[in-house]
């Protein structure tokens, strides 16, 4: 008999809005999760405020949690990891395993959102000097420390009086391999930059980049009001390098639309690193044998080649930024409609044997 | 120094705080936040800007460098660029709503007020129409061409002005008629108001700031005037 169950991988925002979802239309969900808590990346990286209306992420978490801890229809299974899978839709037969101990259950569909990781901008090349210098830090980094209204250079304790921004780290690099945008960084360093500002109203922040990628709203709500209100200069020019001097840092680079080359002395140097397919994301697509892109995210698209949320497997969907970059807005996005794709596969069924 | 170039600084000599001066006097006038907001650099007042086809001038680069807070760049914009530009504010077209050509015209006006030596050669050539404005309220008439006066009007001013008198008269319509009377015709009581408003607002403080020798000629003449009345 098919399984009605939906199981969902990855217990932050893309695993939660999808559980969330399935189960407000009526259907069973398993969620699982790795950590032994949920909230995912947002949570586990300390995140500050939201790129919309800046809202709290923890709020946003919270009420995500909330809403699938108290759900009668959603089954949260945390500190467990998915570890095999057979069978096809209506029928899948996954094996969870908690600990020392491993489960078989089935389900009739499957949500995987296992997620991105941060690009680490130590891995190739010792770029921008992060693990030498500890005033290079990255955007992941800030968040916690905008978090805790501690924004301060982690070589003295001192805040800064110059911040800089570095875009594109890890991103849209062949040398690296990354060849993609990573999509929000551009909107989270303005972000950054306007909390810093607003932290500490006295400090001068650039941000340099290769393009400004902020798109829909982001330019009125964000990139405008960076540039506007909060006096963020954009030079368009990437860093090539960075020296120490004396106990502060000169970053050199072009600014290319003043036609010139440039040395600017900071206190604190933000790398906006871009995303990566997480660990689990890479594991689960071989666990699953779902296709995944070159670059190790899951290939979404399925057969008409615009489906966000489709793999190459049926009944096997994709949700949030285990196919490739995407902001809160896409994860949402995709994971309702990664829900009601989940549930018409398991109704499909349902409605095939009733017949 | 706000912004280290690794090209030399073309103007190291004049001391920074004096830059910075000038600069915030211009970043204080209280048009600068309605002329400035946020650049794109996308080019479009530069491609709308005809002296940029001319000039190596960019309302862009003067936009940018007010934004980028860089004193010492706008320092060069102010003894060099500003004077480059038309003031014709084809520029406005700005996606942004920036009006780099209002931001010339603060420049300017601090260039004037301080009484540089670059804002000093520049009007060196429009003291006639200056001195026509002040006293007359109006300025040039088309009869005032002269060859060396109004630069702007390009190279061939020379020509037109020896030339000009024989090729009205080839016209066959009477083409100056009562024009350079009519330019002039001013009542007493708007000259006198005129004069009064040149003096309560300091404008021939401005002009004693540039041309000393413009500047005694203008009191001389409204003086009396002024004296008169009283």
């Amino acid at each position: 008999m098919a399984s009605e169950t939906v199981l969902v991988i990855g217990g932050g925002p893309a695993g939660m809005e999808a559980a969330r979802s399935v189960a407000d239309l009526g259907y069973p969900v398993l969620l699982v999760e790795r950590r032994d808590r949920l909230g995912g990346r947002p949570e586990e990286e300390h995140y500050a405020k939201l790129t919309h209306h800046f809202r709290e992420a923890e709020d946003m978490i919270r009420e995500l949690v909330e809403a699938v801890t108290t759900h009668s229809n959603v089954t949260v299974m945390t500190s467990s990891e998915v570890v095999g899978c057979e069978g096809e839709p209506g029928n899948f037969r996954v094996k969870i395993r908690n600990g020392a101990s491993a489960e078989e259950v089935t389900v009739g569909s499957i949500i995987v959102a296992t997620g991105f990781q941060h690009f680490d901008p130590g891995r190739e090349t010792q770029m921008y000097n992060y693990y030498t210098f500890p005033d290079v830090i990255t955007i992941a980094d800030l968040e916690g420390m905008l978090k805790a209204h501690q924004v301060v250079r982690p070589s003295n304790g001192q805040p800064p009086e110059r911040v800089a921004f570095i875009q594109c780290v890890g991103s849209r690099d062949r040398q690296i391999g990354n060849e993609f945008c990573s999509k929000v960084c551009c909107g989270i360093a303005s972000k950054q930059a306007i909390e810093v500002k607003q932290q500490l109203p006295d400090s001068r922040v650039f941000i340099f980049y290769i393009d400004m990628r902020m798109y829909g709203y982001w330019e009125n709500e964000i990139y405008w009001p960076a540039q506007e209100e909060y006096k963020v200069n954009y030079v368009k020019g990437i860093v090539s390098e960075i020296l120490p001097k004396g106990d502060r840092l000169l970053i050199r680079g072009e600014d290319t639309t003043m036609g010139r080359p440039m040395e600017v002395t900071v206190d604190l140097v933000v790398l906006s690193v871009g995303m990566e397919p997480s660990e689990g994301t890479r594991k689960i697509a071989k666990i699953l044998d779902i296709r995944q892109n070159k670059y190790g995210y899951i290939e979404a698209g399925g057969p008409t080649g615009v489906d966000p949320v489709a793999t190459s497997r049926p009944g096997i969907f994709v949700a949030g930024a285990a196919s490739g970059p995407a902001d809160l807005d896409d994860t949402f996005a995709t994971a309702g409609l990664a829900a009601a794709r989940a549930v018409a596969t398991v109704r499909r069924l349902q409605l095939a044997k009733a017949a | 120094m706000d912004w280290v170039s690794t090209k030399p600084d073309k103007y190291a000599d004049v001391p920074y705080e004096e830059k910075l001066r000038l600069f915030l006097e211009v970043k204080n006038d209280p048009r600068y936040e309605d002329f400035l907001y946020g650049c794109y650099e996308c080019g479009i007042c530069v491609s709308a800007c005809p002296s940029a086809r001319f000039y190596d001038f960019s309302p862009r680069v003067i936009a940018q460098a007010m934004a980028r807070e860089d004193v010492d760049r706008f320092y060069e914009i102010l003894v060099e660029d500003i004077w480059n530009c038309a003031q014709c504010f084809s520029c406005v077209r700005c996606p942004r709503q920036n009006n780099p050509g209002g931001l010339v015209t603060l420049i300017r006006e601090v260039a004037v007020r301080n009484g540089l030596k670059e804002a000093r050669d520049v009007l060196q050539g429009y003291s006639r129409v200056i001195y026509k404005v002040m006293l007359k309220g109006n300025q040039v008439s088309p009869d005032m061409l002269q060859p060396d006066f109004f630069p702007d009007w390009g190279p061939w001013v020379r020509e037109f002005s020896e030339n000009m008198d024989v090729w009205r008269r080839a016209i066959p319509v009477d083409t100056l008629r009562g024009v350079t009377d009519a330019a002039w015709r001013t009542d007493e009581k708007t000259l006198l108001e005129l004069y009064t408003i040149w003096f309560e607002t300091n404008n021939i403080d401005i002009i004693q700031e540039v041309d000393e020798g413009l500047y005694e000629l203008l009191l001389d003449v409204m003086e009396e005037a002024l004296e008169e009345v009283a």
